[in-house]
């Protein structure tokens, strides 16, 4: 007779997310006794890509799929590719970080461990099978956020972000927290996969519907979901633009990896309204987000409500998760993080040394003075407002299929009357660089390795537009290899 | 394999251009180099073998190009427009001519695109794509007031495409097509009832009429071709880049015939309204690119006439009428851009008697003219007569109204042409250089080429009418002729 093993853990599916803790350790380490956080930051990058090769090798081997801790930490096919982009988004915010941190005057050693220490927490939000596993995930991600939206301690901006954050985050845990509490109510068990069960073999579906709600309410906190979006803005503008090429696109990932789950699990179980009120949520978001961005001055200000605006093209995916929409928002995210944070990446060499002048005059002749910035920033505004062939296009397709094809057409329409009006506030900015002059000095710092991330950010929205199938494929592949 | 070469030769051609940069020698080279090469591979297209490739196969989206039917026909006649347009960009474009002559390339790639694609979504990946070159052609080399103009094109083009693009993932969604190519989407939609069909051929319809344009969503057109770069260059893409009457053709009427069906007397109504509008306005007009605006705009009138009347003539005549109209309005364009680099203006008034002085000149524009209002044995009578012809058959009062537009055409054409080049010459101008006698004659000779030998290229385009006729005959498709269409 064979017993069950005493921890019922596969290493192999632990290994991305060992590796980022280990290296997070490490790099705390050697801040000790290494001033310059340039080479915390190169440590960083070896670990994030050992990570990486571990998540690639689950992700092509036959045990992906399994589960530790008694189905509470999945390595499924959606959590395997939201890791790549986790770690796709760390490394190009390291990349944007590396020469800017001196720059600013933020050059602190905390600074990586803290952003490998969030890129954790995203991992394991990923994986969560159970509702205690994604607070711990969620907790563990937003904490270092925090201190990180603060980290230029001479600028009243930054602390104001980052308390701002502090206080709306504990808030938006605190509504997870007793959701969670009234979902275990309802099923006894916080494991997904035990609370559907129950609830289909008869619990108290109006007690989980309302713990289904609150979990979807604190999720929506943090993937910024109209009517819980107001505390993005505020704390994009004033935190650090490195620190917000960052957590616009993991945090953002490991949000909607949890919301994918929950709403793909749980909420099919409790009362439709749940449904109905997420689509009334997305729809408010689409419309808040794009018409905010359209009256925003500032560049910086006009991509945080544009990340507000993509939340809502992410919701439609979540809406529709048997009908697409697992794949579709996981290669959205992937486009977006390529985009957003080459966005951002492009902005934090515009800005000054104070991170202050990102006024669209600062971009008025751009297209003359700094013509490969100005293409790379083309691209990227481009494609976040879905003009083929990059890669904003082809997601956007995916997700408004799904859309449609759950029976959401009202909102792929509204979805798609918004994006007229998001691409006219892009395309300003483009306007700026290459049909005025210039109005002010170019900006004049040159970062290395922040051009190496554009050009990777570049290079992906580019070939991911053109060649879209290939990822589609393998995440409905590993997805269809584990039955889903 | 030869179905890509239009695409290819032109992506390569941009980048040359791109490196050259304000180098004019390298910079013609490139330019020469790639529109020859691509229009010496577009004559190998008809009966070329389609591509396909499978693209993002999740959705049921593979990338097909198929250079049969229409596309063989209007492809080419893109790539002979593209052979002047391209040189004409690379000699007089005084700032960042390269990149004024990459995204004209990168606009001809997306031309082709446009033309052979066999797949919706492929279709519309080009369709928009396409937008951007022309949209950047505008802002970054226009007159005083091109940021109104672009924001305008902008917003009515981007409007009207992302609802076609929503409707099309409807029509894949509701009809349970399982791809986006033609073939599946053309049987799966024929269960569609009529009611669900008019509301999808209505969203596909409002990205296709700004596109071609109609009347009321026809005011981009006019700001476009005033602002654009005074070379003209720009303003023959704008020619080139009316796709919508070939959407209506090769997409909207073979997949929704019943939605066509109920909504053509709208359609047709619009179109013989355009076409006199256009006729009559452009008779006021003494700027002489809005006039060439709004006597195109007539035109395409007449285009959605010959395609509404549901007729096979008449749809063989709206794309001949496409393909003879880039030619036409393409080499008048041009000749304003000659013009305004004798006297610096684009007022018509500012001309006046310079025949005496500029005879060639005035030969070709005339030529040019009288193709452009239809005069029989040039470019654009077959398709305007097989137009009027097919719309007749169906609903004969549209097409008497837009036979009023052709009367009109002979006013204003006649009318700008005695205004620039005859009576009292006030100050002569210089003659064509040899340069310019060069870049004239593609178009002339493709003037004469589609008014003397109408019947080949119609045979090709007859080929694809079939698919639309015969779904909107209400009859299942006999295999042999959706393979003619193209779809597989």
């Amino acid at each position: 007779m064979t017993f069950p093993p005493v921890l019922d853990v596969d290493w192999g599916h632990l290994a991305p997310a060992l590796t980022l803790l280990t290296t997070a350790a490490a790099c705390l380490l050697l801040a000790l006794f290494q001033r310059d956080s340039r080479l915390t930051a190169g440590t960083a990058l070896i670990g994030l890509f050992t990570a990486f090769v571990f998540n690639l090798s689950v992700f092509m081997s036959d045990s992906a799929g399994g589960a530790s801790f008694g189905l509470r930490y999945l390595a499924d096919a959606p959590a395997l590719a939201f890791n790549f982009v986790v770690i796709l988004g760390t490394a190009l915010a390291v990349l944007v970080s590396y020469d800017q941190l001196s720059r600013m005057g933020m050059d602190h050693p905390e600074y990586y461990p803290l952003m490998l220490l969030s890129a954790l927490g995203a991992v394991v939000m990923a994986a969560a099978g159970d509702l205690v596993t994604l607070l711990l995930g969620l907790e563990v991600l937003s904490l270092p956020v925090y201190v990180l939206s603060a980290w230029r301690t001479s600028a009243r901006q930054s602390e104001e972000a980052g308390m701002k954050y502090f206080l709306l985050g504990a808030f938006g845990s605190a509504v997870l927290v007793y959701g969670a509490a009234l979902l275990y109510g309802a099923s006894g068990s916080f494991v997904y996969a035990e609370v559907v069960a129950a609830l289909t073999s008869g619990g108290l579906v109006s007690l989980a519907t309302a713990g289904a709600a609150l979990v979807l309410v604190g999720l929506g906190f943090k993937a910024a979901l109209a009517p819980f979006h107001q505390w993005s803005p505020d704390v994009y503008t004033g935190a650090p633009t490195p620190v917000v090429t960052f957590m616009s696109v993991v945090v953002k990932a490991a949000a909607f990896a949890a919301l994918l789950r929950v709403a793909a699990t749980v909420a099919p179980e409790v009362s439709p309204w749940l449904q109905t009120a997420l689509a009334v949520a997305v729809a408010a978001t689409l419309v808040v987000g794009n018409l905010a961005a359209l009256v925003q001055r500032g560049v910086k200000r006009m991509l945080a409500y544009s990340a507000v605006a993509h939340a809502g093209y992410l919701g439609l995916a979540v809406l529709a998760p048997d009908h697409g929409g697992v794949e579709a928002a996981v290669w959205y995210l992937t486009a977006y993080t390529l985009m957003n944070a080459g966005a951002f990446a492009v902005l934090s060499l515009v800005v000054d040394r104070n991170d202050q002048g990102d006024d669209i005059e600062r971009f008025a002749g751009l297209g003359q003075t700094r013509p490969g910035l100005a293409l790379a920033l083309t691209v990227f505004l481009l494609s976040l407002g879905g003009i083929p062939p990059l890669a904003g296009f082809a997601g956007k397709v995916m997700v408004f299929s799904a859309a449609v094809e759950a029976g959401y057409l009202w909102l792929a329409l509204l979805g798609i009357a918004t994006s007229v009006v998001a691409l006219v506030y892009y395309f300003r900015v483009v306007a700026a660089m290459y049909f005025r002059r210039p109005e002010y000095a170019s900006p004049s710092f040159r970062s290395s390795a922040t051009d190496v991330a554009i050009a990777a950010a570049l290079a992906g929205t580019v070939l991911l537009g053109i060649l879209p199938g290939w990822w589609h494929d393998a995440i409905r592949g590993a997805q269809a290899a584990l039955g889903f | 394999m030869i179905a890509l070469l239009p695409l290819l030769v032109p992506l390569v051609g941009a980048a040359l251009a791109a490196l050259a940069g304000e180098r004019r020698g390298a910079l013609v080279a490139a330019s020469l180099a790639s529109t020859i090469a691509t229009f010496a591979a577009s004559l190998f297209l008809p009966g070329a073998p389609a591509f396909q490739r499978a693209w993002l196969p999740g959705l049921g989206v593979s990338f097909s190009l198929d250079p049969g039917g229409a596309a063989s026909v209007l492809v080419v006649v893109v790539a002979l427009v593209m052979v002047p347009t391209a040189l004409v960009a690379a000699l007089t474009v005084e700032e960042r001519p390269g990149r004024f002559v990459a995204w004209l390339l990168l606009a001809q790639a997306g031309l082709g695109g446009i033309f052979m694609a066999r797949d919706l979504l492929v279709f519309y990946v080009f369709w928009e794509g396409t937008l951007i070159p022309s949209l950047l052609l505008l802002g970054a080399y226009g007159l005083e007031k091109r940021r109104a103009a672009t924001l305008k094109y902008l917003t009515y083009a981007v409007g009207g495409s992302f609802v076609m693009l929503v409707t099309i993932l409807a029509l894949k969604a509701l009809s349970g097509a399982a791809s986006f190519a033609l073939a599946d989407l053309v049987l799966a939609a024929q269960d569609l009832p009529a009611g669900t069909q008019a509301w999808l051929f209505a969203g596909l319809a409002l990205g296709m009429a700004v596109k071609l344009p109609l009347w009321p969503l026809h005011s981009w057109l006019v700001d476009l071709n005033e602002q654009n770069h005074p070379s003209g260059a720009a303003d023959v893409l704008g020619t080139l880049y009316k796709v919508g009457g070939y959407g209506f053709f090769a997409w909207a009427l073979p997949v929704l015939p019943l939605g066509a069906e109920r909504l053509a007397p709208l359609f047709i109504a619009l179109g013989a309204f355009t076409a006199v509008y256009g006729a009559v306005v452009a008779t006021s007009q003494t700027h002489l690119k809005r006039l060439l605006a709004y006597a195109s705009l007539s035109h395409m009138g007449i285009v959605a006439v010959g395609v509404f009347g549901l007729h096979v003539a008449g749809l063989n005549g709206a794309v001949y009428l496409l393909a003879a109209q880039m030619l036409s309005t393409g080499g008048l364009f041009v000749v304003s851009g000659m013009l305004y680099a004798r006297r610096r203006s684009f007022d018509v008034d500012a001309y006046g008697g310079i025949a005496k002085s500029a005879p060639a000149l005035a030969a070709l524009t005339l030529f040019l003219v009288f193709a452009f209002i239809g005069v029989p044995g040039l470019a654009n009578f077959p398709g305007e007569f097989l137009s009027l012809l097919g719309a007749y058959q169906t609903s004969p009062a549209a097409a008497v109204v837009a036979t009023l537009a052709v009367i009109g055409a002979g006013v204003y054409g006649v009318n700008v042409y005695q205004r620039l080049f005859l009576g009292q010459q006030r100050e002569p101008v210089r003659d064509l250089g040899p340069v310019e006698l060069y870049v004239l004659v593609p178009f002339v000779a493709g003037v004469l080429w589609l008014g003397l030998a109408p019947a080949a290229q119609l045979e090709r385009i007859e080929a694809q009418s079939q698919v639309a006729v015969v779904q909107l005959a209400g009859t299942e498709p006999p295999a042999d002729e959706l393979a003619l269409g193209g779809a597989r």
